[in-house]
């Protein structure tokens, strides 16, 4: 029963993401080919997909890895991916052209216009999203594989 | 070995040995019973609380939910 429980927690971790990421590729596919979205979403699914499901399967196993004694609470654990993946979005997406900074925001597609402000109010929804997400759903499938 | 000398080889390794118990000490279905029915989830108030103010937030400020999930 207790075979290879790191592969265990990667699957268990990479779940959630991977139905959203259906979801949210439907929605691109529909914005961009039945709406005709002037903008290349599909440059901004690189990083989704690309990163956010692996990242998860291996922020769960490092969760497993620290132990009991050392780890916390998968919901605080959870809340923590945020702060990672925020920045390493805005990498990928500069790289790719999606996004620039600007003096008063942040710059999309070349486009629209975020401000820095609203960023201060997107981070804190992000992160109680994830510990959320991770306390009760990512917690139900580490207990379903017997990891939890 | 003579019989003598072998009769008590078996008493002194009864004398050392402690008797192995065979028996479990308690039942342990109803443990496993109980581990494998399905628990329902309760969620505490302060996480109903978080998941209102998520909720609101984002009835809100709809336009964050794409950066969201860009983002995260």
């Amino acid at each position: 029963m207790n075979l290879h429980p790191y592969l265990r927690a990667y699957m268990a971790g990479i779940v959630v993401p991977t139905v959203v990421l259906v979801l949210l590729l439907t929605g691109f596919v529909i914005a961009r080919f039945g709406c005709h979205v002037p903008i290349p979403i599909e440059l901004a699914m690189v990083f989704p997909m690309g990163v956010v499901p692996s990242l998860f399967g291996l922020w769960n196993m490092f969760h497993l890895w620290l132990g009991p004694h050392r780890h916390l609470p998968i919901g605080f654990h959870g809340a923590i991916l945020p702060l990672i993946l925020m920045p390493s979005g805005y990498f990928v997406g500069k790289t790719l052209g999606i996004l620039s900074l600007q003096a008063q925001g942040v710059l999309y597609f070349q486009s629209f216009s975020i401000p820095y402000t609203f960023f201060a109010i997107v981070l804190p929804c992000g992160v109680i999203a994830y510990y959320l997400v991770w306390k009760y759903l990512i917690g139900f499938f580490n207990q379903v594989l017997g990891i939890a | 070995m003579t019989d003598n000398q072998e009769v008590k080889m078996r008493e002194l390794l009864k004398q050392s040995l402690k008797p192995v118990n065979g028996g479990l000490g308690r039942d342990l279905w109803p443990q496993m019973f109980s581990r494998l029915q399905p628990h329902p989830v309760t969620m505490p108030w302060f996480d109903w609380a978080l998941l209102a103010a998520l909720v609101l937030c984002l009835c809100l400020m709809p336009s964050a939910i794409p950066v969201i999930l860009y983002h995260l």
